[in-house]
């Protein structure tokens, strides 16, 4: 055990920060979930791109610096740091990426993931229907080939970035007679295609983050195929491992936000009030468990442990800890808090409206405790 | 950076187990309850052959010369087997200063404990040779029992005997048994929530083992997150401790109060599974739990330590 940092790694932190100060904008940029902060945010990803750091921990010739797990942590780290903008393309490079690289074909890497990296084509998530939510399984959209060509029909819902984003990753049912998680087929699917419609839906902040996508004889080439036919099941499970595991809420964002919760604190609670001071430290606490857990996990995946069935209790921790810090600030600013626009608080209501959605997204908290007391505690199998 | 243990380091604390899972069963815990000793000697005595008690003992007075990182794990184990007697006391605070004037220490022959703060509920004192306090160590003392709630853990009022001078460096005493206690903690949480892992899928109800009822999966599951993330924590601690880090006192007491915390939520949820098996004298579960309540409180509860954090993270 050695949780001093190594003189390369230390290196890589300062020419990531040195970079981060040279290029971060200076002033935050609107929403992505609007069409100029999409536009923007598209910008400001070919320019991470430019500089290699749109996806650090990819292999150079996709358009990475082959970094390992900790030098992706510490360049997280540097990055919320600096307050940089969002990743719009997030469910891409971090989650999509990742499994094209275990599962795709050669075309498909070269095809799919230097694009990626440059958010030249920015991906959105076409998982869950109106019908299958938690019960993922329950996919009624289908593909049905004709020669080489896949045709989609059905309905997908709280597609993440879809208003915008240029391709979607989605699960369709290829085998009607098979049994549930059997005859699902992982299907890359541009969004501009006739039969396509997308309709934005408003989220609780009333920004268009997500949408449904309607499916109507949509052609697509049975080359976008990601893994096998009738086994999206497991190919889109490795994706949810990587989304729920360490990929996509590195604990930098925590670290971040419970630092600028302790400034809070420090600059506007009544030090008096010991039982406020205690919130924010457990909160704090948290954010630092999270951290020194994280770097624990990544270390036995360098060392070949790989995580399993645990990245649910990822899940349930960084999602809940994330609805926790924002409560608490909240409390501190008062009626304040409820200023959604005009304050120089309002990223603090944003964030707790944002936070609301991580019991939810990725599979529901109630889920991810299925999963843990079926695979980790071994318990007997429910409904 | 690398925040893992050695293969030596998890293959000791495997060693550990299995010696433990043999010699140190609940039964044998339970024997230490009703035999009013709070006290196992045999396993007392394999600890010392194994070199378990003497591992944070320098080299040159016959230990193992090793650091708070390799004795974690080995705490941690002996939580899980809610094993006996003044195991934290002696490892992690008496053989290590003592070695060079009682060297029957190392293989436990000459049994230490510890009273840090007041001579009035001092843990082991009927079965320790030794009380080592701030400035004192204390033999041939008289006791007085205190029936303690953890019959493996008794409390006595001490007095009486004689006393040898001794300057221990308290605050470095105090920060070694609160570590080794949390790891203890985190210990017993993982063997309760084992416990109650295995009840969950052999007690039926309803025509189903209650284990595949999603209101038991999600209390358990709840506290397998807790003791899960307190480990880091705990590790990172340690890690502090024996390099002398200046986060020090932050970390050890973040160690403590996650790991009071994991083991309080595991005793509760892990009663609560067992149902009305779980409010008996009988059901092994209490030899754990109420160690574990025990020791959330010894050498400063989870509020002491929060705020400890919160002082080192808020700033004054």
């Amino acid at each position: 055990m050695d949780l001093n940092e190594t003189p390369q790694q230390a290196a890589f932190r300062l020419e990531a920060r040195e970079w981060l100060a040279n290029n971060v904008p200076a002033s935050p940029l609107p929403s992505f979930d609007t069409a100029e902060g999409f536009a923007l945010h598209r910008e400001w990803e070919k320019k991470l791109y430019d500089g290699r750091w749109s996806a650090v921990s990819w292999p150079v010739e996709f358009g990475g610096r082959g970094a390992d797990y900790i030098q992706w942590l510490i360049f997280e780290e540097e990055y919320y740091r600096a307050g940089a903008p969002g990743r719009v393309n997030q469910n891409g490079i971090f989650l999509l990426g990742p499994t094209i690289m275990e599962v795709g074909t050669p075309e498909q890497k070269t095809r799919f993931l230097p694009s990626m990296a440059s958010s030249e084509i920015v991906w959105a998530q076409a998982w869950s229907e109106p019908n299958a939510g938690s019960d993922l399984a329950g996919i009624r959209s289908k593909a049905t080939r004709d020669g080489d060509d896949w045709v989609l029909n059905g309905q997908k819902i709280w597609a993440s970035r879809a208003v915008w984003a240029d391709w979607c990753f989605g699960i369709f049912r290829t085998d009607p007679e098979a049994e549930r998680h059997r005859g699902l087929t992982f299907i890359l699917c541009p969004l501009d295609l006739p039969g396509i419609t997308v309709r934005p839906i408003a989220q609780l902040d009333g920004d268009t983050g997500f949408a449904e996508i309607f499916f109507d004889d949509v052609r697509v080439p049975v080359a976008n195929t990601l893994g096998d036919e009738n086994k999206g099941w497991s190919v889109a499970m490795a994706t949810a491992g990587f989304e729920r595991g360490v990929s996509l809420r590195s604990p930098a964002r925590f670290t971040e936000a419970a630092n600028r919760l302790v400034h809070l604190w420090r600059t506007h609670a009544d030090p008096n009030d010991t039982a406020l001071a205690d919130e924010v430290t457990e909160a704090w606490m948290m954010a630092e468990g999270y951290r020194l857990h994280t770097y624990q996990t990544v270390t036995g995946m360098l060392e070949g442990r790989p995580i399993g069935a645990e990245s649910s209790l990822n899940k349930i921790f960084w999602s809940e800890m994330d609805v926790r810090i924002h409560e608490i600030a909240l409390r501190i600013l008062g009626p304040e808090a409820e200023l959604v626009e005009g304050s120089e608080h309002e990223r603090w209501v944003d964030g707790f409206l944002f936070s609301l959605s991580g019991p939810i997204y990725a599979g529901t908290n109630e889920i991810q405790r299925n999963i843990i007391a079926d695979r980790v505690l071994q318990l007997p199998k429910g409904m | 950076m690398r925040f893992s243990f050695t293969d030596d380091q998890r293959l000791f604390a495997e060693g550990l187990r299995d010696l433990l899972a043999n010699e140190c069963p609940p039964s044998r815990v339970r024997e230490a309850w009703d035999d009013g000793t709070g006290h196992a000697p045999d396993v007392w005595h394999r600890l010392g052959e194994m070199g378990v008690l003497s591992i944070l003992v320098a080299e040159e007075h016959g230990g193992m010369g090793a650091t708070a990182v390799d004795a974690v794990l080995l705490f941690q184990e002996l939580g899980r087997a809610a094993v006996p007697g003044p195991v934290l006391e002696h490892m992690a605070v008496v053989a290590p200063v003592l070695a060079a004037i009682r060297p029957g220490v190392v293989d436990g022959s000459w049994i230490g404990t510890i009273a840090l703060d007041s001579e009035a509920l001092v843990p082991h004192a009927a079965i320790a040779n030794g009380v080592l306090g701030p400035s004192s160590l204390l033999e041939n003392h008289d006791v007085a029992d205190r029936h303690a709630i953890d019959g493996g853990r008794r409390l006595a009022a001490i007095g009486g005997g004689t006393r040898t001078p001794f300057d221990l460096d308290v605050e470095r005493a105090r920060l070694a048994i609160t570590l080794a206690t949390s790891a203890y903690l985190i210990g017993l949480g993982e063997r309760m929530i084992d416990i109650a892992a295995d009840y969950a899928r052999q007690r039926e109800q309803f025509g189903k083992p209650i284990g595949s009822f999603q209101a038991v999966k999600h209390l358990m599951s709840d506290a397998l997150l807790k003791v899960e993330f307190a480990k880091a924590p705990t590790y990172r601690a340690a890690w502090s401790l024996a390099t002398g880090a200046s986060t020090v006192d932050r970390d050890v007491s973040m160690a403590k109060a996650l790991a009071s915390e994991a083991a309080y939520r595991a005793s509760r949820g892990s009663m609560q599974v067992h149902g009305g098996i779980g409010y008996t004298w009988e059901a092994d579960l209490q030899l754990f739990m109420k160690k574990a309540w025990a020791l959330m409180r010894a050498h400063g509860d989870v509020t002491h330590h929060r705020r400890r954090v919160g002082a080192a993270v808020l700033g004054s």
